[in-house]
């Protein structure tokens, strides 16, 4: 029976907020002394550069992998699958406290699969993505982190019974690219504890669900700034990842999947929240006072960086994905809730 | 002056004073005085986003702003919403009271719950008989976009 080591990586808040430091640090202190586990922590993942040592320490993890951030699960799956970071989505329980008990319900309704082109090149190893503003303290996480050390213990026992019977010969699963380039690293050198928490410098930039992107590619027509781009498998890609001006989160509005998420911008449904799942997902009131609809909002957003830029505004006339007027934009949640709760309310 | 009037949400009365002009486009009321137009979030807004836990203006005083133009951000218990114009001019001041603590939205909407002065154009501003109706009107629809049925 080999021994199945699970790592866990815990990625920092950026700047130095006391409350999250210290979940940070009380959850590091508890998940070290778990047996099976290999811990490490590196700085704000959407902040690293394909030259930080942080960056290259998690690229060199080659197993099942736990990682804990500040960002929605969603977002931190998919910024690290565009770093090379790959894996199977492993599927968490955590699920944050309901904030009112209407939302028991809503739990229920699971959305529709999301019929997306899928992440390519994944190897055979599974990533689970918590994210650590789900709760105020370090037990649920520990219990959750032992749940899946256990699921994973399970699932390469499960395989390496499949193939003992298919061939008698062990064989090695694989990720020859992966363990070469391990072998070329010295651990000293390179992860070096300083280097690995190097603070790094603050980006901007789109992050694909692969889960949810079909390819249509509006987003590289509406964004004029050069951030996407297709690769060799005629797939859209978030290219030029610093082109992004800073701040602007107009082609996310743009996607019809809801597929492009900012994970660092205020509102969840742009940042990374679950789609279809009403728990701590907020209403956006956004068209009500004064907004206007999702195309005509990006457009304003993207004059303003032209403008700043130097450039000419365009308004609607470039890059505008043509559909129904008055489609509906925001995802279909069933919001009930907040009419029924109005109504309840007797004041 | 006209009398105030009383709009209902389901069940819940949501009141309009009568001597306060409206503005359709972003639900906020208006009282002018001494050439400054005070603005705050109508009785109608505030029960659709229930408790504010979080307000932030994303333009300086001094600015001059388009009407609908992104003025500010908001979120409550239920919701979070972008803050736009409700007119053409300049914003002279914010309710600071509010940064520190924005309860007085959900407590006194139509008094200390004041967000922001300006100088400009009051035109586009309607009476509550006006903005009455257009909640009536719309009513269905907004329901219907809350549910994401449209």
């Amino acid at each position: 029976m080999s021994r199945h080591r699970l790592t866990v990586v815990l990625s920092q808040a950026q700047g130095k907020h006391p409350a999250k430091r210290a979940l940070e640090e009380s959850l590091v202190a508890a998940l070290i002394m778990e047996p099976g586990l290999d811990v490490s922590v590196v700085p704000y993942l959407y902040d690293l550069d394909a030259e930080h040592t942080g960056r290259l320490f998690l690229e060199s993890i080659q197993g099942d992998m736990v990682v804990l951030s500040w960002l929605f699960s969603r977002a931190a799956f998919w910024l690290l699958d565009r770093d090379g970071i790959k894996g199977h989505l492993g599927e968490t329980q955590l699920k944050p406290p309901a904030a009112d008990e209407d939302e028991e319900d809503a739990e229920e309704d699971e959305p529709q699969a999301p019929k997306g082109i899928g992440a390519v090149a994944v190897p055979d190893r599974h990533i689970y993505c918590l994210d650590l503003r789900d709760f105020n303290d370090h037990e649920p996480y520990v219990a959750e982190i032992r749940r899946i050390a256990q699921e994973c213990r399970q699932r390469q026992e499960a395989k390496q019974a499949a193939q003992a019977q298919a061939k008698p010969a062990l064989v090695e699963l694989g990720l020859p690219a992966m363990a070469e380039k391990n072998a070329t690293l010295s651990e000293e050198t390179r992860f070096a504890p300083e280097q690995i928490l190097k603070p790094p410098d603050r980006r901007w930039y789109p992050v694909i669900d692969y889960s949810r992107c079909t390819n249509c590619m509006e987003c590289i027509d509406f964004c004029l700034f050069g951030v996407y781009g297709v690769d060799s498998l005629e797939r859209i890609t978030v290219e030029n990842q610093d082109n992004c001006k800073r701040g602007c989160p107009a082609c996310s509005r743009v996607c019809p999947e809801h597929a492009i998420m900012f994970p660092d911008y205020k509102t969840p449904a742009i940042a990374g929240a679950p789609v279809g799942n009403i728990s701590g997902l907020k209403i956006d009131l956004t068209k009500l006072f004064g907004g206007g609809d999702a195309i005509s909002i990006a457009a304003q957003e993207r004059d303003r960086e032209l403008v700043r830029d130097g450039r000419e505004a365009v308004g609607l006339t470039v890059g505008i994905p043509k559909r129904q007027a008055g489609k509906h934009e925001e995802p279909k949640d069933d919001l009930d809730n907040l009419m029924d709760a109005l109504d309840a309310m007797d004041i | 002056m006209a009398d105030e009037l009383t709009f209902l949400m389901g069940k819940f009365p949501a009141r309009l004073p009568g001597d306060l002009r409206y503005a359709r486009t972003n639900h906020m009321w208006c009282r002018q005085a001494e050439g400054k137009l005070r603005f705050g979030f109508s009785a109608y807004a505030v029960r659709l986003m229930q408790d504010v836990y979080f307000l932030d203006w994303v333009v300086s005083t001094g600015t001059a702003v388009q009407h609908l133009q992104q003025i500010g951000h908001i979120e409550t218990s239920k919701a979070v919403a972008d803050l736009f114009a409700p007119t053409s001019g300049t914003i002279m001041a914010f309710n600071q009271e509010l940064l520190k603590d924005p309860s007085a939205i959900n407590v006194d909407n139509y008094g200390a719950g004041w967000l922001f002065d300006m100088e400009g154009d009051a035109s586009v501003l309607v009476d509550v008989g006006d903005y009455f109706a257009f909640l009536e009107a719309n009513w269905e629809k907004t329901q219907r976009m809350l549910k994401g049925h449209m």
